[in-house]
Protein backbone atom coordinates (compact mmCIF):
# COMPACT_ATOMS: atom_id res chain seq x y z
CA UNK A 1 0.00 0.00 0.00
CA UNK A 2 1.32 3.43 -0.96
CA UNK A 3 1.38 6.10 1.73
CA UNK A 4 -0.92 9.08 1.08
CA UNK A 5 0.49 11.93 -0.97
CA UNK A 6 -2.20 14.53 -0.30
CA UNK A 7 -3.84 14.81 3.12
CA UNK A 8 -6.98 16.95 3.36
CA UNK A 9 -7.85 18.03 6.88
CA UNK A 10 -11.01 19.84 7.97
CA UNK A 11 -10.58 23.12 9.81
CA UNK A 12 -13.17 25.43 11.35
CA UNK A 13 -11.09 27.13 14.02
CA UNK A 14 -12.36 24.88 16.81
CA UNK A 15 -9.96 23.13 19.22
CA UNK A 16 -10.97 19.78 17.70
CA UNK A 17 -10.06 20.89 14.22
CA UNK A 18 -6.73 22.30 15.43
CA UNK A 19 -5.86 18.90 16.89
CA UNK A 20 -6.76 17.28 13.58
CA UNK A 21 -4.60 19.75 11.64
CA UNK A 22 -1.70 19.13 14.01
CA UNK A 23 -2.04 15.35 13.55
CA UNK A 24 -2.21 15.70 9.76
CA UNK A 25 0.86 17.93 9.69
CA UNK A 26 2.89 15.55 11.84
CA UNK A 27 2.01 12.68 9.52
CA UNK A 28 2.83 14.76 6.45
CA UNK A 29 6.27 15.57 7.84
CA UNK A 30 6.88 11.87 8.56
CA UNK A 31 5.91 10.61 5.10
CA UNK A 32 6.62 13.64 2.89
CA UNK A 33 3.01 14.32 1.95
CA UNK A 34 1.27 17.60 1.16
CA UNK A 35 -1.37 18.95 3.54
CA UNK A 36 -4.47 20.77 2.29
CA UNK A 37 -6.28 22.51 5.12
CA UNK A 38 -9.91 22.63 4.05
CA UNK A 39 -12.55 25.01 5.37
CA UNK A 40 -16.26 24.50 4.67
CA UNK A 41 -17.99 27.88 4.21
CA UNK A 42 -21.54 27.62 5.50
CA UNK A 43 -24.61 29.72 4.74
CA UNK A 44 -23.91 32.26 7.44
CA UNK A 45 -20.40 32.90 6.15
CA UNK A 46 -21.94 34.88 3.32
CA UNK A 47 -22.93 37.37 6.01
CA UNK A 48 -19.87 37.07 8.22
CA UNK A 49 -16.80 35.61 6.50
CA UNK A 50 -14.68 33.89 9.15
CA UNK A 51 -11.67 33.15 6.97
CA UNK A 52 -10.12 34.67 3.87
CA UNK A 53 -10.35 32.51 0.78
CA UNK A 54 -6.91 33.54 -0.41
CA UNK A 55 -4.80 33.79 2.73
CA UNK A 56 -4.01 30.89 5.03
CA UNK A 57 -5.22 31.79 8.54
CA UNK A 58 -2.58 32.81 11.04
CA UNK A 59 -3.66 29.97 13.32
CA UNK A 60 -2.91 27.40 10.61
CA UNK A 61 0.45 28.99 9.80
CA UNK A 62 1.34 28.88 13.48
CA UNK A 63 0.50 25.18 13.63
CA UNK A 64 2.59 24.59 10.50
CA UNK A 65 5.57 26.29 12.10
CA UNK A 66 5.11 24.33 15.30
CA UNK A 67 4.93 21.03 13.41
CA UNK A 68 7.88 21.88 11.19
CA UNK A 69 6.07 21.44 7.90
CA UNK A 70 7.56 23.07 4.83
CA UNK A 71 5.25 25.88 3.64
CA UNK A 72 5.61 24.60 0.08
CA UNK A 73 3.74 21.49 1.22
CA UNK A 74 0.89 23.45 2.84
CA UNK A 75 -2.25 24.57 1.00
CA UNK A 76 -5.40 26.43 2.12
CA UNK A 77 -8.69 25.57 0.44
CA UNK A 78 -12.14 27.08 1.09
CA UNK A 79 -15.20 25.45 -0.47
CA UNK A 80 -18.93 26.15 -0.11
CA UNK A 81 -21.06 23.69 1.81
CA UNK A 82 -21.30 21.59 4.93
CA UNK A 83 -18.13 20.03 6.30
CA UNK A 84 -18.94 16.49 5.22
CA UNK A 85 -19.76 17.38 1.60
CA UNK A 86 -16.77 19.67 1.29
CA UNK A 87 -14.36 17.02 2.56
CA UNK A 88 -15.89 14.39 0.29
CA UNK A 89 -15.43 16.75 -2.66
CA UNK A 90 -11.80 17.25 -1.62
CA UNK A 91 -11.07 13.70 -2.82
CA UNK A 92 -11.71 14.96 -6.37
CA UNK A 93 -10.21 17.85 -8.34
CA UNK A 94 -8.67 20.26 -7.60
CA UNK A 95 -7.54 18.85 -4.22
CA UNK A 96 -7.37 15.10 -5.08
CA UNK A 97 -6.80 14.07 -1.46
CA UNK A 98 -6.06 10.43 -0.76
CA UNK A 99 -6.53 10.74 3.00
CA UNK A 100 -9.16 12.71 4.91
CA UNK A 101 -8.61 13.85 8.48
CA UNK A 102 -11.17 15.38 10.84
CA UNK A 103 -11.52 16.14 14.51
CA UNK A 104 -13.97 14.09 16.50
CA UNK A 105 -16.43 16.95 16.47
CA UNK A 106 -16.37 20.40 14.93
CA UNK A 107 -17.84 23.71 15.84
CA UNK A 108 -21.40 23.51 17.08
CA UNK A 109 -21.45 19.73 17.24
CA UNK A 110 -22.51 18.14 20.44
CA UNK A 111 -20.57 15.36 22.14
CA UNK A 112 -22.33 12.04 22.21
CA UNK A 113 -24.88 13.02 19.59
CA UNK A 114 -25.00 11.44 16.16
CA UNK A 115 -27.02 14.37 14.86
CA UNK A 116 -24.78 16.40 12.56
CA UNK A 117 -21.72 14.25 13.15
CA UNK A 118 -19.31 15.03 10.32
CA UNK A 119 -16.88 12.30 11.32
CA UNK A 120 -19.52 9.59 11.39
CA UNK A 121 -21.10 10.60 8.10
CA UNK A 122 -17.71 10.95 6.47
CA UNK A 123 -16.71 7.48 7.59
CA UNK A 124 -19.95 6.13 6.13
CA UNK A 125 -19.76 7.88 2.79
CA UNK A 126 -16.09 8.26 1.90
CA UNK A 127 -14.34 5.80 -0.38
CA UNK A 128 -11.05 7.41 0.66
CA UNK A 129 -9.59 6.46 4.07
CA UNK A 130 -10.73 8.72 6.92
CA UNK A 131 -8.90 9.41 10.18
CA UNK A 132 -10.85 10.82 13.11
CA UNK A 133 -8.52 12.44 15.61
CA UNK A 134 -9.78 12.51 19.19
CA UNK A 135 -9.55 15.73 21.17
CA UNK A 136 -7.38 13.88 23.69
CA UNK A 137 -4.62 13.17 21.12
CA UNK A 138 -1.27 14.65 22.00
CA UNK A 139 1.94 14.40 20.01
CA UNK A 140 4.47 12.34 21.95
CA UNK B 1 -59.09 32.22 -8.18
CA UNK B 2 -58.72 31.62 -4.45
CA UNK B 3 -55.47 31.68 -2.53
CA UNK B 4 -55.16 28.86 -0.01
CA UNK B 5 -52.61 29.73 2.67
CA UNK B 6 -51.41 27.86 5.71
CA UNK B 7 -52.77 29.23 8.97
CA UNK B 8 -50.59 30.84 11.57
CA UNK B 9 -48.96 28.64 14.13
CA UNK B 10 -46.81 29.80 16.99
CA UNK B 11 -43.28 29.64 15.59
CA UNK B 12 -41.80 32.10 18.08
CA UNK B 13 -40.05 29.29 19.94
CA UNK B 14 -37.83 28.55 16.95
CA UNK B 15 -35.54 31.53 17.11
CA UNK B 16 -31.86 32.17 17.74
CA UNK B 17 -31.24 35.87 18.45
CA UNK B 18 -29.37 37.47 15.57
CA UNK B 19 -29.94 34.55 13.22
CA UNK B 20 -31.36 35.62 9.80
CA UNK B 21 -33.91 32.76 9.73
CA UNK B 22 -36.34 34.36 12.17
CA UNK B 23 -40.05 34.71 12.91
CA UNK B 24 -40.18 38.22 11.39
CA UNK B 25 -40.00 36.56 7.98
CA UNK B 26 -43.48 35.14 8.46
CA UNK B 27 -44.80 38.57 9.40
CA UNK B 28 -43.39 39.93 6.12
CA UNK B 29 -45.16 37.20 4.15
CA UNK B 30 -48.42 37.79 6.04
CA UNK B 31 -48.16 41.50 5.22
CA UNK B 32 -47.69 40.65 1.54
CA UNK B 33 -50.86 38.55 1.59
CA UNK B 34 -52.73 41.35 3.36
CA UNK B 35 -51.52 43.79 0.69
CA UNK B 36 -53.46 41.79 -1.90
CA UNK B 37 -56.86 42.50 -0.22
CA UNK B 38 -58.26 39.16 -1.32
CA UNK B 39 -61.35 39.21 0.87
CA UNK B 40 -63.33 36.00 0.42
CA UNK B 41 -60.80 34.77 -2.13
CA UNK B 42 -58.41 34.11 0.75
CA UNK B 43 -58.78 30.70 2.39
CA UNK B 44 -56.77 29.95 5.52
CA UNK B 45 -56.31 26.31 6.51
CA UNK B 46 -54.92 25.40 9.93
CA UNK B 47 -51.57 23.66 10.01
CA UNK B 48 -51.36 20.30 11.73
CA UNK B 49 -48.33 18.42 12.98
CA UNK B 50 -47.19 16.01 10.26
CA UNK B 51 -47.40 12.40 11.43
CA UNK B 52 -44.45 10.08 11.68
CA UNK B 53 -45.63 8.08 8.67
CA UNK B 54 -45.86 11.29 6.62
CA UNK B 55 -42.34 12.27 7.67
CA UNK B 56 -40.76 8.86 7.12
CA UNK B 57 -41.71 8.96 3.45
CA UNK B 58 -38.60 11.14 3.10
CA UNK B 59 -36.70 11.14 6.41
CA UNK B 60 -34.95 8.29 8.23
CA UNK B 61 -36.75 7.27 11.42
CA UNK B 62 -33.46 7.35 13.34
CA UNK B 63 -32.86 10.93 12.29
CA UNK B 64 -36.35 11.94 13.39
CA UNK B 65 -35.84 10.29 16.77
CA UNK B 66 -32.50 12.06 17.26
CA UNK B 67 -33.85 15.43 16.21
CA UNK B 68 -36.81 15.12 18.55
CA UNK B 69 -34.60 14.02 21.44
CA UNK B 70 -32.09 16.81 20.74
CA UNK B 71 -34.84 19.43 20.86
CA UNK B 72 -36.44 18.03 24.01
CA UNK B 73 -33.01 18.10 25.65
CA UNK B 74 -32.94 21.84 25.06
CA UNK B 75 -31.52 22.02 21.53
CA UNK B 76 -28.47 24.02 20.47
CA UNK B 77 -26.37 24.38 17.34
CA UNK B 78 -26.63 21.37 15.04
CA UNK B 79 -23.93 22.75 12.76
CA UNK B 80 -22.37 26.13 12.05
CA UNK B 81 -25.58 27.37 10.38
CA UNK B 82 -28.44 25.38 11.84
CA UNK B 83 -29.97 25.66 15.27
CA UNK B 84 -32.77 23.97 17.14
CA UNK B 85 -34.54 24.88 20.36
CA UNK B 86 -36.78 22.98 22.75
CA UNK B 87 -39.78 23.98 20.59
CA UNK B 88 -38.18 23.37 17.19
CA UNK B 89 -39.31 19.75 16.83
CA UNK B 90 -42.98 20.66 17.33
CA UNK B 91 -42.68 23.71 15.08
CA UNK B 92 -40.90 21.78 12.32
CA UNK B 93 -43.65 19.16 12.31
CA UNK B 94 -46.22 21.96 11.99
CA UNK B 95 -44.26 23.46 9.08
CA UNK B 96 -44.33 20.09 7.33
CA UNK B 97 -48.01 19.59 8.15
CA UNK B 98 -48.87 23.09 6.90
CA UNK B 99 -47.87 22.02 3.40
CA UNK B 100 -49.90 18.84 3.61
CA UNK B 101 -52.95 20.76 4.85
CA UNK B 102 -52.74 23.26 1.98
CA UNK B 103 -52.49 20.46 -0.57
CA UNK B 104 -55.44 18.61 0.95
CA UNK B 105 -57.53 21.80 0.71
CA UNK B 106 -56.52 22.36 -2.92
CA UNK B 107 -57.47 18.75 -3.68
CA UNK B 108 -60.83 19.19 -1.97
CA UNK B 109 -61.60 22.37 -3.89
CA UNK B 110 -59.93 21.34 -7.15
CA UNK B 111 -59.27 25.02 -7.47
CA UNK B 112 -56.96 27.76 -6.28
CA UNK B 113 -53.28 28.29 -5.65
CA UNK B 114 -51.52 27.36 -2.41
CA UNK B 115 -48.90 29.24 -0.43
CA UNK B 116 -47.27 27.62 2.58
CA UNK B 117 -45.61 30.02 5.00
CA UNK B 118 -43.49 27.32 6.55
CA UNK B 119 -40.53 27.94 8.78
CA UNK B 120 -38.08 26.59 9.46
CA UNK B 121 -37.52 26.21 5.71
CA UNK B 122 -36.80 22.79 4.29
CA UNK B 123 -34.99 22.34 0.99
CA UNK B 124 -31.49 21.75 2.44
CA UNK B 125 -32.70 19.08 4.88
CA UNK B 126 -31.39 15.68 3.81
CA UNK B 127 -33.11 12.38 4.51
CA UNK B 128 -30.88 11.89 7.53
CA UNK B 129 -29.48 15.31 8.42
CA UNK B 130 -30.46 18.87 9.21
CA UNK B 131 -28.45 21.60 7.50
CA UNK B 132 -28.65 25.09 6.01
CA UNK B 133 -31.27 26.34 8.54
CA UNK B 134 -33.52 23.36 7.60
CA UNK B 135 -34.76 20.58 9.88
CA UNK B 136 -37.48 18.79 7.89
CA UNK B 137 -37.83 19.00 4.13
CA UNK B 138 -41.33 20.49 3.83
CA UNK B 139 -41.63 20.50 0.06
CA UNK B 140 -40.28 16.95 -0.20
CA UNK B 141 -42.74 15.69 2.41
CA UNK B 142 -45.59 17.22 0.39
CA UNK B 143 -44.25 15.85 -2.91
CA UNK B 144 -43.85 12.37 -1.42
CA UNK B 145 -47.46 12.44 -0.22
CA UNK B 146 -48.58 13.29 -3.76
CA UNK B 147 -46.37 10.61 -5.32
CA UNK B 148 -47.93 8.09 -2.92
CA UNK B 149 -51.28 9.04 -4.49
CA UNK B 150 -49.94 8.33 -7.96
CA UNK B 151 -49.17 11.92 -8.96
CA UNK B 152 -46.24 13.14 -11.08
CA UNK B 153 -44.75 16.11 -9.28
CA UNK B 154 -42.67 18.94 -10.69
CA UNK B 155 -40.68 20.80 -8.02
CA UNK B 156 -39.33 24.15 -9.17
CA UNK B 157 -36.77 25.51 -6.71
CA UNK B 158 -36.03 29.19 -7.35
CA UNK B 159 -34.30 29.81 -4.01
CA UNK B 160 -30.85 31.31 -4.59
CA UNK B 161 -29.25 28.26 -2.96
CA UNK B 162 -29.36 24.80 -4.49
CA UNK B 163 -31.90 22.54 -2.76
CA UNK B 164 -29.47 19.73 -2.12
CA UNK B 165 -31.83 17.99 0.30
CA UNK B 166 -34.72 17.82 -2.15
CA UNK B 167 -32.38 16.68 -4.91
CA UNK B 168 -30.95 13.93 -2.72
CA UNK B 169 -34.35 12.70 -1.55
CA UNK B 170 -35.75 12.37 -5.09
CA UNK B 171 -32.47 11.53 -6.85
CA UNK B 172 -33.74 8.16 -8.02
CA UNK B 173 -37.50 8.89 -8.09
CA UNK B 174 -38.87 9.01 -11.65
CA UNK B 175 -42.20 10.53 -10.56
CA UNK B 176 -40.57 13.71 -9.31
CA UNK B 177 -38.89 16.21 -11.64
CA UNK B 178 -36.63 18.55 -9.67
CA UNK B 179 -35.65 21.83 -11.39
CA UNK B 180 -33.42 24.30 -9.58
CA UNK B 181 -32.08 27.73 -10.51
CA UNK B 182 -29.40 28.90 -8.10
CA UNK B 183 -26.23 30.92 -7.71
CA UNK B 184 -23.11 28.82 -8.10
CA UNK B 185 -20.61 28.56 -6.59
CA UNK B 186 -22.45 29.16 -3.35
CA UNK B 187 -23.62 27.10 -0.38
CA UNK B 188 -24.23 24.15 -0.37
CA UNK B 189 -21.81 23.65 -3.26
CA UNK B 190 -23.93 21.08 -5.11
CA UNK B 191 -26.15 21.73 -8.13
CA UNK B 192 -23.94 21.47 -11.19
CA UNK B 193 -25.59 20.87 -14.54
CA UNK B 194 -24.00 17.43 -14.76
CA UNK B 195 -26.10 16.23 -11.78
CA UNK B 196 -29.04 14.80 -13.73
CA UNK B 197 -30.59 12.13 -11.46
CA UNK B 198 -30.03 8.51 -10.51
CA UNK B 199 -30.20 5.35 -12.62
CA UNK B 200 -33.96 5.03 -12.19
CA UNK B 201 -34.58 8.71 -12.84
CA UNK B 202 -32.08 9.74 -15.49
CA UNK B 203 -32.79 13.35 -16.44
CA UNK B 204 -35.30 13.97 -13.62
CA UNK B 205 -32.93 16.42 -11.95
CA UNK B 206 -32.34 19.69 -13.81
CA UNK B 207 -29.79 22.09 -12.37
CA UNK B 208 -29.28 25.60 -13.66
CA UNK B 209 -26.26 27.16 -11.91
CA UNK B 210 -25.92 30.92 -12.37
CA UNK B 211 -22.97 33.22 -11.69
CA UNK B 212 -23.07 36.05 -9.16
CA UNK B 213 -24.68 39.11 -10.73
CA UNK B 214 -27.01 37.15 -13.01
CA UNK B 215 -30.23 38.98 -13.84
CA UNK B 216 -33.76 37.88 -14.68
CA UNK B 217 -33.23 37.74 -18.45
CA UNK B 218 -30.49 35.13 -17.96
CA UNK B 219 -32.70 33.03 -15.68
CA UNK B 220 -35.56 33.24 -18.18
CA UNK B 221 -33.30 32.09 -21.00
CA UNK B 222 -32.03 29.20 -18.90
CA UNK B 223 -35.56 28.09 -18.03
CA UNK B 224 -36.68 28.34 -21.65
CA UNK B 225 -33.68 26.53 -23.11
CA UNK B 226 -32.84 23.94 -20.45
CA UNK B 227 -35.83 23.30 -18.20
CA UNK B 228 -38.94 23.91 -20.33
CA UNK B 229 -38.42 21.00 -22.78
CA UNK B 230 -37.85 18.59 -19.87
CA UNK B 231 -40.94 19.84 -18.04
CA UNK B 232 -43.09 19.54 -21.16
CA UNK B 233 -41.94 15.95 -21.67
CA UNK B 234 -42.49 15.08 -18.00
CA UNK B 235 -46.15 16.21 -18.06
CA UNK B 236 -46.52 16.97 -14.34
CA UNK B 237 -49.87 16.50 -12.64
CA UNK B 238 -48.81 18.75 -9.74
CA UNK B 239 -46.41 21.68 -9.42
CA UNK B 240 -44.71 22.57 -6.13
CA UNK B 241 -42.38 25.53 -5.77
CA UNK B 242 -39.54 25.89 -3.32
CA UNK B 243 -40.13 29.61 -3.23
CA UNK B 244 -37.06 31.26 -1.81
CA UNK B 245 -36.83 34.98 -2.33
CA UNK B 246 -33.13 35.38 -1.53
CA UNK B 247 -32.20 35.79 -5.21
CA UNK B 248 -33.59 39.32 -4.88
CA UNK B 249 -30.87 41.93 -5.38
CA UNK B 250 -31.44 43.34 -1.88
CA UNK B 251 -30.99 40.03 -0.08
CA UNK B 252 -27.84 39.82 2.05
CA UNK B 253 -27.32 36.06 1.66
CA UNK B 254 -26.31 35.95 -2.01
CA UNK B 255 -25.44 37.97 -5.11
CA UNK B 256 -28.08 37.50 -7.78
CA UNK B 257 -29.81 40.63 -9.07
CA UNK B 258 -33.46 39.66 -9.36
CA UNK B 259 -36.36 42.03 -8.68
CA UNK B 260 -39.96 41.56 -7.63
CA UNK B 261 -40.84 41.97 -11.33
CA UNK B 262 -38.70 38.93 -12.13
CA UNK B 263 -40.47 36.87 -9.48
CA UNK B 264 -43.84 37.90 -10.93
CA UNK B 265 -42.76 36.66 -14.34
CA UNK B 266 -41.24 33.40 -13.06
CA UNK B 267 -44.42 32.72 -11.08
CA UNK B 268 -46.52 33.18 -14.21
CA UNK B 269 -44.26 30.80 -16.12
CA UNK B 270 -44.24 28.17 -13.38
CA UNK B 271 -48.02 28.40 -12.95
CA UNK B 272 -48.39 27.62 -16.64
CA UNK B 273 -46.78 24.19 -15.99
CA UNK B 274 -49.68 23.18 -13.70
CA UNK B 275 -52.18 21.04 -15.62
CA UNK B 276 -55.18 22.81 -14.11
CA UNK B 277 -56.45 24.82 -11.14
CA UNK B 278 -55.78 23.52 -7.64
CA UNK B 279 -52.49 21.89 -8.61
CA UNK B 280 -49.93 24.55 -7.71
CA UNK B 281 -48.53 25.13 -4.22
CA UNK B 282 -45.61 27.32 -3.19
CA UNK B 283 -43.49 26.75 -0.10
CA UNK B 284 -41.53 29.54 1.59
CA UNK B 285 -37.82 28.75 1.68
CA UNK B 286 -35.25 31.58 1.95
CA UNK B 287 -35.61 35.35 1.76
CA UNK B 288 -33.92 37.37 4.50
CA UNK B 289 -34.39 41.02 3.55
CA UNK B 290 -37.85 41.67 4.92
CA UNK B 291 -38.77 44.48 2.51
CA UNK B 292 -37.66 42.46 -0.53
CA UNK B 293 -39.39 39.37 0.86
CA UNK B 294 -42.70 41.21 1.26
CA UNK B 295 -42.60 42.82 -2.20
CA UNK B 296 -41.47 39.61 -3.91
CA UNK B 297 -44.16 37.46 -2.28
CA UNK B 298 -46.80 40.03 -3.20
CA UNK B 299 -45.53 40.16 -6.79
CA UNK B 300 -45.49 36.36 -7.01
CA UNK B 301 -49.00 35.89 -5.66
CA UNK B 302 -50.53 38.78 -7.61
CA UNK B 303 -49.07 37.28 -10.76
CA UNK B 304 -50.52 33.78 -10.29
CA UNK B 305 -53.84 35.19 -9.04
CA UNK B 306 -53.93 37.76 -11.87
CA UNK B 307 -54.40 40.65 -9.44
CA UNK B 308 -53.00 44.13 -10.08
CA UNK B 309 -49.80 44.92 -8.18
CA UNK B 310 -46.96 47.38 -8.54
CA UNK B 311 -43.71 45.53 -9.09
CA UNK B 312 -40.12 46.54 -9.75
CA UNK B 313 -38.91 46.48 -13.34
CA UNK B 314 -37.54 43.16 -14.49
CA UNK B 315 -33.76 42.99 -14.37
CA UNK B 316 -31.50 42.40 -17.34
CA UNK B 317 -27.96 42.76 -18.62
CA UNK B 318 -26.16 40.64 -16.02
CA UNK B 319 -23.62 37.92 -16.70
CA UNK B 320 -24.40 34.26 -17.24
CA UNK B 321 -25.50 33.72 -20.84
CA UNK B 322 -22.30 31.80 -21.55
CA UNK B 323 -22.85 29.78 -18.37
CA UNK B 324 -26.32 28.79 -19.61
CA UNK B 325 -24.80 27.44 -22.82
CA UNK B 326 -22.13 25.55 -20.89
CA UNK B 327 -24.76 24.09 -18.54
CA UNK B 328 -26.84 22.94 -21.48
CA UNK B 329 -23.82 21.17 -22.98
CA UNK B 330 -22.79 19.66 -19.62
CA UNK B 331 -26.28 18.29 -19.09
CA UNK B 332 -26.40 16.74 -22.56
CA UNK B 333 -22.99 15.14 -22.02
CA UNK B 334 -23.97 13.77 -18.60
CA UNK B 335 -27.22 12.33 -19.96
CA UNK B 336 -25.41 10.69 -22.89
CA UNK B 337 -22.89 9.13 -20.53
CA UNK B 338 -25.60 7.77 -18.24
CA UNK B 339 -27.69 6.40 -21.10
CA UNK B 340 -24.60 4.72 -22.59
CA UNK B 341 -23.73 3.17 -19.23
CA UNK B 342 -27.32 2.06 -18.70
CA UNK B 343 -27.29 0.47 -22.17
CA UNK B 344 -24.04 -1.38 -21.48
CA UNK B 345 -25.43 -2.59 -18.17
CA UNK B 346 -28.56 -3.90 -19.86
CA UNK B 347 -26.51 -5.76 -22.49
CA UNK B 348 -24.14 -7.41 -20.01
Amino acid sequence: MMPPKIIAVGYDGSPDSEIAVRWAMHLAVEIGANVVVVHAAGLLEHLHARFSREETPAGVLALAKECGINEARLYWHVDEGDACSVLLRATGPPVEADLLVVGSRGQGQHPGLLLGSTSLELAEQSSTPVVVVPLSWRDE
Amino acid sequence: MVLVVSGKYDDSGHEDPGHPERPDRVAAVDAAVDDLHLGSDLVVVPAYAATRSELTRVHDGTYLDELGAFCYAGGGDIDQDTYATYDSWSIAKLAAGAGLAVIEELQRRQDGVGFVTARPPGHHALANRAMGFCLLNNVAIAAAALVAQGERVLIVDWDVHHGNGTQQIFWDEPNVLYVSTHQWPLFPGSGTASEVGGWHAIGATVNIPLPAGATGDVVRRAIDEIAAPVIDAFEPTWVLVSAGFDAHRADPMANLELTSGDYAEFARTVASYAPGPGRLAMFLEGGYDLVALRSSVEATLSSVLEKPCEVEDRSSGGPGSDQVLRSKAERVAALEMMHESAGEEAQS
